[in-house]
């Protein structure tokens, strides 16, 4: 028997081998057959039925999946079969939002083209009456669900080409539609952004999203080429196409030794990723507290730090242990000594990239470097593919993972042994912006700590919602839950941008607390704490009359600086002791809203919501476990925080600073070595005079007339004299 | 400092000391053969403890200067500067035995009662003007800064005078919106008297009042002959400039709060220039009259 079949199509006679489909013996001899969800590098499934043909039967046959039998008379381009395709495409335009994104930017959108090709310019059928909708978590990939036609060719290209097997079709009719694992939002799912279902997506529905308004100097730096990117290991199994389509967002640049590659508090969105070489990576901002004075140990500064009634600035916590300054990198640096090297095969300015932060440190190149800068679609694609990802991880697990657990104050004790097992343990889970981690309520299960972004905790009240923290790098969450919540979690953390978390399981955490007791202790006496803030808090916020002061958002507050207008003399003692207190920069003004017959004087509220605290890329703004809000000492002057206070109670303050040279001379920037002494700028905000008593605004008033209050009791207070006096 | 409920400590305290005093001068009064005198045992330990009050009062002054010692909260050094600075004249009377003595002592003794009334005079205008500033100086600024607002507030007059007085250039200003130069140019192509007579009065009356520190004189410093004007200003011109005479009146207005601002700040602290060298004058008087008494 013969392997070849004879067949006759639009009159012509061919020759094809058995098991030909009549789509490909029309392509083989170059007869034209349109279709939409038909590719030639994946499996025929015959569902836009666009490519359909008349083989004399009692329907037309799909061509894509029909085989050729022997002497078949096939006809490919009637009038009748124009008739219905031309039917087919208006039925599919129908949805279609006309012109679609991708007609829009490169017109090549294969429904419309098919549109006007048959002279479909609008459709006779309804469209729907709400949109599909987008998706638009993938920080490469857009998602039109209104542009896409179900074709399945993004599933096939998915799942048979790249074996990724992400993309599924979800509901039934009507309600059809390709979704990503379980209904998850492309962002948040296993989509390792290979770009091979955009690429192969005939409309609109899945397009490349370009970081708009930003595109690297290729001129500056080396312009690489698809086939180049391709051969790097961390681009394996990423689409070319998809790679062409982002070409310029990602250059290769070489740095000659001593070279500075960005500096602390730059504002960038690049992150950059090491081929060739090393870099030294260090804080350039001398460490030093704002408040400058206070610290010798001379007799007389000994009395006049007593007659100030001064303390020392350590906080308890620096006593504890050996403190890390978290930064934009894989590896935190030493307090002692803020410096450190990266190799090649690290990644560095994840979050500059990503979320838009200042640089977190400054780096140099220690030697001849060779480096990926690239923006946050080529970085997304990078962080996606497997095995990049396990190379970050194990550096990370290697290099960090310690000093992260070591910097929380409660772990700084554990064993080298009880980290090892925890370095195979534990979990590193990436959140897009708004993702909830878990709920108020939910079952307690795991223990957190921040390794990359910001978590928004959060805690549902009869009237609504309030912030109890932003945690950044360096913070952990999920104790309370474990330890002290009766199993359930006691409030809601979400991701505020791209977060990225490591997850330690109850069990393990459970086994921590079995082996280390006196971490369990500590830790319990902070989540008791924290149990007792919240129980006082929702105390208040449920019995005080709120819409007195809700208008003037002073609810917000958590600590406000008020003066009694009746008592005060505006003598600005008030601001002269602030001044004294702090170098002669003070940090309030006697100024601002008035409530009744008290004004609401300029100075940090320790604000409930204290957005501040949102996007310090070395997180160096934190709240105490009491009220106050604070600024670290390795403050690098970004001005983010000042930004962020909605009552411009943060200022940015340069002093003068004496460098010891150390940390300059190591890192070797030639810059900073060869000045004894600069200005630097730090964020200064009123931090309740930690190191006194009672803060020096309230000591230093001679008339009574100021007070640091808490609001709520406060306005409770006044309102009811107020109604006290009304009954007399 | 206003004297309120709080102070009932303190005064309860130096009402005890003064009967206390006075229980230790009475019989000493009545029982010297000579009548009471300075000199005398009593009197010297009369005259030591009045001088010590005098000493601690005097000491706020340098309490305020060192503000975050903590030594004290500066309102204890207030309250205690006001009852035992006013407990030390009684006792110095009881040292002198209610006589003048020489020149020099008749001069302290002057001293001392001026700077007990001028710290009178003082406690009962910060009693009741702090309470009036916050009543009647609704647009109050720190009071450093006055200067400056009154000159934004001169500057805002002028851009806001360029709608019925403008110069071509006026009229091409940004800050000027389309409706105000729509406006000023009806008014420059309807009636060239009215927009004389607006000018007029803004350069003869409203702006040497906004730019003058105190404008005595001007009438618009009272708030009646101001609404009377503005009423009249917008009488005659037409509807589209009224809000711009709205925005003038209320600039005069915030100009009249912060010179009142200004008068209530000068009342609640300008007592202390009395106050304060008539103290140290006392203190250093007192000082010479008990070395010269003791010693010779």
């Amino acid at each position: 028997m013969s392997d070849m079949v004879h067949l006759t199509i639009d009159g012509r006679k061919v020759e094809v081998p058995i098991g030909t489909t009549i789509f490909d013996a029309a392509r083989m001899h170059d007869i034209p057959i349109p279709t939409l969800c038909h590719q030639q590098n994946e499996g025929p499934v015959a569902v836009c039925r666009l490519c359909v043909v008349d083989v004399g039967a009692r329907v037309y046959a799909a061509s894509c999946i029909r085989q050729c039998d022997q002497n078949m008379q096939v006809k490919t381009n009637t009038a009748e079969i124009q008739a219905a395709r031309s039917s087919l495409v208006e039925l599919l335009v129908a949805d279609h939002p006309s012109p679609c994104v991708r007609q829009q930017h490169s017109g090549d959108c294969e429904l419309e083209t098919f549109a006007q090709l048959y002279g479909v310019s609008e459709s006779r059928f309804t469209k729907r009456a709400a949109p599909r909708g987008q998706d638009e978590s993938s920080l490469s990939i857009l998602v039109d669900h209104s542009a896409c036609i179900l074709c399945d060719r993004c599933i096939r290209a998915c799942g048979e080409v790249r074996h990724n097997n992400v993309i599924a079709r979800q509901g039934k009719g009507y309600a059809a539609a390709i979704s990503f694992d379980m209904d998850s939002p492309m962002g948040s799912s296993s989509c390792v952004s290979c770009g091979e279902c955009m690429v192969s997506c005939p409309t609109g529905a899945l397009t490349n999203k370009k970081v708009v308004g930003q595109h690297l100097q290729e001129d500056e730096g080396l312009s690489l080429d698809v086939k180049e990117l391709l051969q790097l290991p961390v681009f394996k199994g990423v689409s070319g196409t998809f790679l062409e389509l982002n070409r310029g967002a990602i250059v290769k640049r070489n740095y000659k030794k001593g070279d500075i590659i960005f500096r602390e508090g730059d504002y960038g969105s690049t992150a950059f990723y090491i081929l060739e070489g090393t870099v030294d990576i260090y804080l350039a901002s001398p460490q030093g507290h704002v408040d400058t004075e206070g610290t010798g140990n001379g007799f007389f500064s000994k009395l006049r730090n007593k007659l100030k009634g001064r303390a020392d600035h350590q906080r308890e916590e620096e006593n504890l242990i050996k403190k890390f300054i978290s930064i934009d990198a894989n590896i935190d640096l030493e307090y002692d000594n803020p410096v450190a090297k990266l190799g090649p095969g690290e990644l560095f300015g994840e979050m500059t990239c990503m979320s838009f932060y200042p640089r977190s440190a400054t780096v140099r190149a220690e030697t001849d470097c060779v480096m990926l800068e690239m923006l946050r679609n080529v970085l997304d694609v990078m962080q996606k593919n497997k095995t990049f990802r396990a190379q970050l991880e194990l550096n990370y697990r290697q290099r960090a993972l310690e000093t992260h657990l070591r910097s929380v104050p409660i772990f700084s004790t554990l064993t080298s042994n009880f980290i090892e097992h925890l370095r195979e343990e534990v979990e590193l889970i990436r959140y897009a912006p708004g993702d909830v981690i878990f709920e108020q309520g939910d079952k307690a299960d795991a223990f957190y700590l921040v390794r990359i972004g910001f978590v928004k905790v959060t805690e549902h009240y009869p009237g609504g919602e309030l912030v109890l923290a932003y945690l950044s790098k360096g913070s952990y969450f999920g104790e309370i839950g474990l330890l002290g919540g009766g199993g359930v979690r006691t409030a809601t953390c979400s991701a505020l941008d791209h977060t990225e978390v490591v997850k330690i399981s109850a069990h393990d955490f459970n086994e921590m607390m079995a082996t280390f007791p006196d971490i369990a202790d500590r830790l319990k006496a902070v989540s008791d704490d924290r149990i007792r803030e919240n129980k006082n808090r929702f105390k208040q916020v449920s019995t005080v009359p709120v819409d007195q002061f809700l208008q003037q958002g002073l609810m917000e507050a958590q600590s406000l600086l008020v003066l009694d207008l009746e008592k005060c003399t505006r003598c600005d003692q008030c601001v002269k002791g602030c001044a004294d207190s702090h170098d002669g920069v003070t940090r309030l003004i006697r100024d601002g809203l008035r409530f009744d017959h008290y004004l609401v004087a300029t100075s940090c509220r320790q604000c409930r919501d204290p957005l501040c605290m949102v996007g310090c890329p070395v997180g160096a703004i934190r709240r105490k476990n009491s009220l106050e809000v604070i600024i670290e000492d390795w403050c690098i002057g970004c001005g983010v925080c000042a930004n962020n206070c909605p009552y411009g109670n943060i200022n940015l303050q340069e002093f003068a600073v004496k460098e010891s040279g150390e940390v300059f001379a190591q890192a070797g920037d030639a810059q900073a070595r060869l000045k004894k002494a600069r200005v630097i700028r730090k964020a200064t905000s009123c931090n309740l005079c930690h190191d006194h008593p009672e803060p020096s605004c309230v000591y230093s008033c001679p008339h009574d007339a100021a007070h640091r209050v808490t609001p709520t009791d406060f306005f409770a207070d006044m309102v009811d004299q107020k109604h006290l006096k009304a009954i007399d | 400092m206003r004297i309120d409920h709080t102070h009932k400590r303190w005064a309860i305290v130096t009402a005890i000391l003064f009967l206390v005093s006075l229980a230790v001068y009475v019989p000493y009064s009545l029982e010297s053969a000579h009548g009471p005198s300075g000199g005398s045992a009593i009197g010297i330990a009369f005259g030591v403890v009045g001088y010590g009050l005098m000493i601690f009062a005097t000491l706020l002054s340098l309490r305020k200067r060192f503000t975050t010692w903590r030594i004290g909260r500066a309102q204890t050094w207030m309250r205690g500067h006001l009852w035992l600075g006013l407990l030390s004249y009684p006792i110095i009377l009881f040292h002198a035995g209610f006589s003048l003595g020489g020149s020099l002592t008749t001069i302290l003794m002057i001293l001392l009662s001026l700077v007990i009334a001028s710290g009178i005079f003082g406690a009962v205008l910060q009693h009741y003007l702090p309470n009036l500033i916050t009543e009647r100086v609704a647009m109050e600024t720190i009071y450093d800064q006055i200067d400056r607002v009154r000159a934004q507030l001169v500057e805002e007059a002028d851009r806001l005078r360029l709608a019925f007085s403008p110069t071509l250039e006026g009229l091409l200003a940004p800050a000027m919106s389309n409706e105000r130069r729509i406006a000023a140019l009806t008014l420059k192509l309807v009636n060239s008297q009215t927009r004389s007579h607006l000018t007029e009065v803004y350069s003869d009356q409203i702006r040497p009042y906004l730019s003058a520190r105190s404008a005595r004189g001007s009438n618009l410093r009272s708030e009646r002959e101001s609404k009377l004007l503005f009423e009249q200003m917008r009488t005659v011109s037409p509807e589209m400039l009224h809000e711009i005479f709205n925005d003038l009146e209320n600039i005069c207005q915030e100009k009249r709060d912060l010179d009142r601002q200004s008068k209530y700040h000068r009342w609640l602290h300008s007592w202390l220039l009395g106050h304060v060298p008539l103290a140290a004058a006392v203190m250093v008087l007192g000082l010479i009259h008990a070395v010269v008494a003791l010693r010779y």
